[in-house]
């Protein structure tokens, strides 16, 4: 009774505010997705320890800076790398409860590079693109609102966020399509094969050539009719629909649970988005 | 104007799909490729790298007697719970990233030049050593190769070595 009307309350705020709406969605999804992801690296320490196989006394040849080289050899000592991660944990509470402000997000931008760079460039590939892009996007919404243009701020960064997103979906299905182990669903089976939890058991209905193929050609064209996703925000609430159980699939056969969430960020973007091209197109007509 | 843009935009992307242009590397690109997202996921099946270890232990005559080589690629055991938290699985994918890192080094060093100077080659060192220390603390010696596997969809298609490192002890 009481989500009923919660729901209710969060649908009605939503059709007088839905910018208002969207930022909180966007702000508290992404603390969610940084909470995981940091306390994933808190975890990390051994792995990252001197002796361990990414020890940054080894990584930090591929610095090619001997001053920014220095810089780094000060910010991944052990000590002072658990304290970023702790203050990430913070400034993502931070974002959860009382919003994204500018220095709350240079300081999380700023710590995603040092992250990056400490991994190689990348942890987890597509998941920190993402991040990336989410991150970026609130931080165009903050710069350009200390300029004193807190609504365009705003829309810039969701725009960026969303054409990002509606862009990866696109782009995975287009190179798809243009591959024919994609068009005849055996590149799924090989892939599946070689995922980290396992390859598929001899009886799985993936094996059948014919199921792999339908499956492969709903995510492709799936994938490929994502821009169409912001011609009504209808569309869109379904597109993200079909995107999360995708990316519960994902995760699912593949392991990558941050792809989970921080794809799921960039959802009330596109949904927004999509209302004010709606929007604009109603107006016309 | 935005409708046109947005078109246009999409067209541009299709077009980057088949107008084949030259690739930008560099090593800060390579560190900050965050910002240039291709989103080219599990697009193309093809040789993929694998890499396999072995030790020896020292006898007393002096010969190295070795083990079978083994496949050092990551497997864990599902869970739901690993939605929310997940470490193991990811350093697993995230090792596996790395040893195509490696595989990438290596195809573009130049012809002759050392291997062992790269820092995905000594990575692949202190993987090895991890690897083989879990199943015996007292080996003296090791040997890593990197392997190209073409998989089909239920059993590999060729394979061939891309590398073997030289014996060496242990770190």
């Amino acid at each position: 009774m009481l989500s009923v009307a919660f729901i209710q309350a969060w649908i009605e705020a939503g059709m007088e505010a839905p910018m208002l709406i969207a930022i909180r969605a966007t702000e508290c999804l992404f603390a969610l997705s940084l909470v995981i992801q940091t306390l994933e690296y808190v975890r990390m320490g051994k792995v990252t320890a001197d002796h361990a196989f990414w020890s940054w006394s080894l990584q930090r040849a591929d610095i090619p800076n001997a001053p920014i080289q220095a810089l780094l050899d000060l910010l991944y000592q052990p000590r002072v790398y658990q304290l970023h991660l702790w203050l990430r944990l913070a400034a993502a509470a931070a974002l959860a409860v009382y919003g994204a402000s500018l220095p709350l997000m240079v300081f999380l931008f700023a710590g995603n590079l040092l992250i990056l760079i400490r991994w190689r460039g990348a942890f987890n590939g597509g998941s920190d693109f993402l991040t990336l892009v989410v991150l970026t996007g609130l931080l165009i919404a903050q710069v350009v609102g200390a300029l004193g243009h807190v609504q365009l701020g705003w829309q810039a960064g969701f725009w960026y966020i969303a054409i990002q997103a509606v862009t990866s979906y696109f782009m995975s299905g287009a190179v798809k399509l243009l591959r024919s182990e994609w068009r005849n669903g055996s590149a799924l089976t090989i892939f599946l094969n070689g995922a980290i939890y396992g390859p598929l058991s001899a009886t799985h209905p993936l094996r059948h050539p014919w199921l792999a193929m339908v499956c492969s050609w709903s995510f492709i064209v799936w994938e490929i009719l994502f821009p169409v996703s912001l011609l009504d925000p209808r569309l869109a609430a379904v597109f993200c629909a079909v995107a999360a159980f995708f990316h519960f699939l994902v995760f699912w056969f593949f392991g990558l649970n941050r792809f989970f969430w921080a794809w799921l960020c960039s959802f009330p973007a596109i949904i927004w988005c999509s209302a004010q091209l709606s929007a604009r197109w109603t107006s016309v007509i | 104007m935005t409708e046109a843009f947005l078109a246009f935009y999409f067209l541009l992307l299709v077009a980057t799909l088949v107008i084949k242009t030259p690739i930008i590397k560099g090593p800060w690109l390579f560190l900050l490729r965050a910002f240039f997202p291709n989103w080219k996921f599990f697009h193309a099946v093809g040789y993929v790298p694998h890499l396999y270890a072995r030790s020896s232990v020292q006898l007393a005559t002096g010969e190295l007697q070795w083990t079978d080589w083994v496949l050092i690629y990551p497997r864990r055991v599902r869970r739901l719970s690993h939605l929310l938290h997940n470490p193991d699985t990811n350093i697993g994918l995230a090792q596996q990233n790395m040893v195509d890192h490696f595989w990438a080094d290596l195809h573009d060093l130049p012809e002759g030049a050392d291997p062992r100077a790269l820092v995905s080659y000594q990575m692949m060192q202190r993987l090895s050593d991890q690897v083989l220390r879990a199943r015996d603390l007292n080996f003296t010696h090791r040997q890593f190769e990197l392997r190209m596997v073409l998989d089909g969809p239920s059993e590999p298609v060729d394979t061939h070595v891309m590398m073997t490192s030289p014996v060496e002890t242990s770190c």
